[in-house]
């Protein structure tokens, strides 16, 4: 019974191999790549959440993706979440003086912030961190043969290696988010004191005023989403690589510019869902 | 082995910190729509919820103390409104307090907004409360209407008077236009010019006459008697006022 799971298996990746193969070695990207790259990373989603459920569960490793992944990206994304705040503070104000309506700069900063920059901010510089040392890192692991000695020493290597990076980042960014929410909230109250003069408690209100959970929640559940994009890209290009030292670097490269893009999709489809219960 | 621990214990502060950061939002927001408050229900009927929707502010003296919980259609010409406000407020709100439909500033959110009762009875929750109706754009529009008609009869009345006028028709018409009529006008004031500069030498002439001299030093007399009269009185008024500063003044 183990022995035909694992036979499975192992058809799977060498399908997944032999696609990717053909993608790689295609001069440029034709449709026919593009669909056959789909596909591919279909099916490894789909084994994702195969795995997923599958003991043994390396909780351990889970951990240490966490830390990796969330308490290291925390600085770029708290420096990004508050100069973003600042900068849309200070861009915004001359067009609600232009309609003397620079009170309203907290609340437009608010919601803009939690609603959309916080969220994609945060997960296109992910893609960028985490996503490329993912993909660059399992890629090498893969041109090195490590992936195949974890198999032969009984380790399941994706469980192991893609599960965990993945469950990671699909529960760090939407946390990263939080914080970068928080600090860029900070960034704008900052930006509304360089030319008016607010009080924190006065702008934190009118914050608070604005928001509510409609503009919450959906973001907090598209950025599930986005980290789960990046982390599934980042593992499957680098998992799926197979050209020596020169495929590390592709692998790194694609899983950024695929995830960044796979972002501003996912982002497109949440807010239509999201504008039918507004 | 160590350094692990320590990342794991960086990596639970990270966590704690998100997961507090965002329990502390929920809270805030939570608030703001009375969700951790214990709130009343009350309802009003309007006949027209002129853009009022679910979540809008609902103020008393101007204080934000609820939130609108539903609207719904009652008849072909009734909108119920429902209303969740808080129990603190309670307290505040008669049972002949009115509601009624205003908005946040020029750009602003429809609210609606409670005035304060005197009957001294407390409403109680799930009471139905008394609406007034709006001044809406569309009544504002029907008045100007009104008024733009009775301007037009106005300026139609001027018009006629004016063509009268013009026409030399009427005492007016004939000043404007009569020629004939504004010379003899013209000749009056003239003579009446001469008139009264006669009657005025005549005037002086009669006070120098011996039989009406008596009578004028009489009129000169009273006038006097008069002017001091008046000034006695205004002396009076004055000590009476400053009297009556003294005394407040004591009282303080």
């Amino acid at each position: 019974m183990v022995d035909t799971i694992d036979k499975e298996k192992n058809k799977e990746t060498k399908d997944a191999q032999t696609i990717c193969e053909v993608v790689n070695n295609r001069e440029g990207y034709t449709l026919t790549s593009f669909f056959a790259d789909m596909g591919a990373l279909a099916t490894f989603t789909l084994r994702f959440f195969k795995e997923a459920f599958r003991p043994p569960y390396e909780f351990n490793e889970f951990l240490r993706q966490c830390y990796l992944i969330g308490f290291k990206s925390l600085g770029l994304v708290g420096i990004t979440g508050f100069i973003m705040g600042l900068v849309l503070t200070i861009q915004s104000r001359p067009t609600l003086a232009v309609f003397g309506a620079e009170a309203w700069l907290p609340a437009m900063v608010a919601i803009s912030i939690v609603r959309e920059i916080g969220p994609v901010i945060t997960a296109v510089i992910c893609a960028g961190k985490v996503g490329s040392s993912i993909g660059a890192e399992l890629a090498s692991m893969k041109v090195t043969e490590q992936i195949d000695a974890m198999e032969v020493s009984g380790i399941n290597p994706f469980n192991y290696i893609v599960v965990t990076r993945v469950l990671a980042c699909t529960f760090m960014i939407p946390l990263l988010t939080i914080f970068a929410d928080a600090i860029g909230l900070l960034g704008g109250f900052a930006g509304v004191n360089i030319k008016g003069d607010t009080s924190f408690s006065l702008y934190f209100l009118q914050v608070f005023n604005s928001l509510d959970f409609i503009d919450l929640f959906p973001a907090l559940i598209k950025s599930f989403f986005f980290g789960q994009a990046v982390g599934i890209i980042g593992c499957y290009k680098g998992y799926n690589c197979n050209q020596g030292t020169e495929g590390v670097g592709k692998a790194a490269n694609s899983a950024v510019v695929m995830a960044s893009l796979s972002i501003f999709v996912i982002d497109m489809i949440a807010v239509q869902i999201t504008s039918f219960f507004m | 082995m160590k350094n692990d621990t320590g990342n794991k214990i960086k990596l639970g502060i990270f966590i704690t910190a998100g997961s507090v950061l965002l329990l502390v939002a929920i809270y805030f927001i939570g608030a703001r729509q009375h969700l951790f408050n214990r709130t009343i229900m009350i309802t009003g009927i309007f006949k027209d919820a002129s853009g009022l929707m679910v979540g809008n502010n609902v103020r008393f003296l101007g204080i934000n103390v609820g939130t609108i919980d539903g609207i719904s259609i009652m008849t072909d010409s009734t909108v119920r409104v429902d209303m969740q406000i808080e129990q603190d407020i309670q307290k505040f709100i008669k049972t002949d307090s009115k509601a009624i439909i205003s908005s946040e500033g020029l750009m602003g959110n429809k609210a609606i907004s409670l005035t304060p009762g005197d009957s001294g009875v407390v409403i109680k929750d799930g009471d139905s409360i008394a609406t007034i109706k709006p001044a809406d754009m569309d009544m504002i529009m029907a008045k100007l209407n009104t008024t733009a008609d009775n301007a037009s009869a106005i300026t139609t009345d001027m018009a006629v008077i004016t063509k009268n006028i013009r026409n030399g028709k009427g005492s007016v018409g004939k000043l404007f236009s009569d020629t004939v009529f504004a010379d003899n006008l013209d000749k009056t004031l003239v003579n009446l010019k001469y008139a009264t500069k006669g009657f005025g030498d005549n005037m002086e002439a009669a006070k120098h006459s011996v039989l009406l001299k008596g009578a004028f030093k009489r009129m000169k007399k009273e006038e006097r008697q008069e002017k001091k009269e008046e000034k006695r009185e205004m002396k009076e008024e004055k000590k009476e006022e400053k009297k009556e500063e003294k005394e407040k003044e004591e009282g303080k």
